[in-house]
């Protein structure tokens, strides 16, 4: 109730030009919050999948903060233009397909994780980053079939392997450094 | 869904083109493409592009559809519905339900002739669809193929009323477990592409592959392609020529 009344009167008083910095605030309070005290460091979890031993289109590093760029590039490509494939025949480095096909986990079960699970590779990174993704509102989420890792070969680094899958917790730090920097182009 | 349309120009359409020598043509064309494996055919052009090449307006994609062979259209429908991962909304109503491919029933009252033929994208090379997009979502490529960008449509549904073929479905609902060629999902616009995917790899559109060569997919810029040289020799109808949209899906028979 204090909640409701105090929004109301921030409503009133601050107009709604500040409302983004409020729920950043309050999303702020609210992951401190929940920070378990048996934890070794500050913030939820993360947990690093186990990398398949196969490379990806780019050094790790990069593929975090471009993926989104990668894959802006080659929808257009494929989708307006009809290029599907590069020039030695390979697999785009923006295909989603190939992302999930490479990245889908599995569960107990030996069954793929859906994006409803937080397991699921994109989910793992970007519920923590709380950077929601629409992809999957239309593109499948697991692989059709048994998902395969042989159409990739842009094999332009093999370190992966440079975080230790596993469950860590990740300071909003080094989450600074992962996460893509804003660009104005965004859109 | 079947829509019954009375149609009053039929009569002149029952004057039907000796068949025995229609199916012959249909059958030598059917049995001239190359079946590598089972499902698969591999479809050669005089155009043909590698996929890292761009689509280029050199080819133009169109279709010859032949109403006078007797075919279950149903067939082609439940082939593009399994190709493209439709017909899997849980609470939208039939009307609401996306089809890329209507089978459309017409009968002749007066004479009582009647007929069906498949009503998809027409895939105009002036579209009205595109027209009015205020987004840029729906577009035509290059090579003549009229289909909706997602990753841009807003979902106004201006391009449905545009459309005078009533080609265009909206997606009403939630859908998960979608084909990986086929993304589609809530609060897009989305209609036939010509399986753009299977065209673009070479293949056939799906409801051509299952139709018994009564659907007949070719590029219409090529005047050797199975398709030209068939409109050449027959002709053939596009539905509401009057609009002057040029529709690349041509029909016999109607």
């Amino acid at each position: 109730m204090w909640l409701h009344q105090n929004f109301n009167s921030f409503f009133k008083s601050n107009g709604l030009h500040k409302l983004p910095l409020t729920v950043a605030g309050l999303a702020l309070i609210a992951s401190f919050n929940t920070v378990n005290a048996s934890q070794d460091g500050l913030g939820p979890k993360i947990t690093i999948q186990e990398s398949s031993g196969k490379s990806c289109v780019l050094p790790s590093e990069q593929m975090r903060r471009e993926h989104p760029d990668l894959l802006k590039h080659d929808r257009v490509q494929t989708l307006r233009e009809g290029v599907r494939a590069q020039v030695d025949g390979s697999t785009l480095d923006g295909s989603l397909k190939q992302c999930v096909n490479c990245h889908a986990v599995k569960d107990d079960n030996n069954k793929f994780v859906r994006i409803d699970n937080d397991q699921h590779f994109c989910v793992s990174c970007h519920k923590y980053a709380a950077v929601t993704i629409d992809c999957f509102q239309c593109h499948r989420d697991i692989p059709e079939g048994s998902g395969d890792f042989h159409a990739l070969s842009s094999h332009k680094d093999a370190s992966y392997t440079n975080v230790v899958p596993g469950t860590y917790s990740i300071t909003v730090k080094d989450m600074a450094n992962i996460a893509p920097e804003v660009g104005s182009d965004d859109n | 869904m079947t829509i019954n349309i009375e149609n009053e120009k039929l009569q002149e359409d029952t004057q039907q083109v000796e068949s025995s020598r229609r199916n012959f043509i249909f059958g030598s064309v059917a049995a001239a493409g190359l079946t590598v494996a089972p499902g698969v055919m591999l479809y050669q052009t005089a155009n043909a592009r590698s996929l890292s090449e761009k689509a280029t307006s050199k080819v133009r994609w169109g279709m010859l559809v032949d109403t006078t062979k007797k075919v279950d259209w149903n067939k082609c429908v439940d082939a593009c519905n399994k190709e493209h991962g439709l017909d899997n909304e849980q609470h939208s109503r039939d009307d609401q339900k996306t089809q890329y491919i209507r089978v459309v029933d017409v009968k002749n009252k007066g004479t009582g002739y009647s007929m069906s033929l498949p009503v998809m994208c027409q895939h105009c090379e002036h579209p009205p669809c595109v027209d009015v997009c205020p987004t840029g979502a729906s577009m035509k490529r290059p090579d003549g193929i009229v289909l909706v960008d997602r990753h841009t449509c807003i979902g106004c549904r201006y391009c449905m009323m545009a459309c005078p073929y009533k080609a265009r479905s909206f997606v009403h609902e939630t859908l998960t477990d979608q084909t990986e060629n086929t993304p589609r999902g809530k609060g897009c616009v989305e209609s036939c592409n010509m399986c753009v995917n299977r065209v673009d790899n070479g293949q056939l559109p799906a409801c051509v592959e299952v139709s018994d060569g009564a659907i007949v997919f070719g590029d219409l810029n090529d005047p050797q392609s199975d398709v030209s040289k068939l409109l050449a020799k027959h002709g053939g109808k596009q539905i509401r020529a009057d609009l002057k949209l040029n529709p690349g899906v041509h029909y016999q028979g109607i």
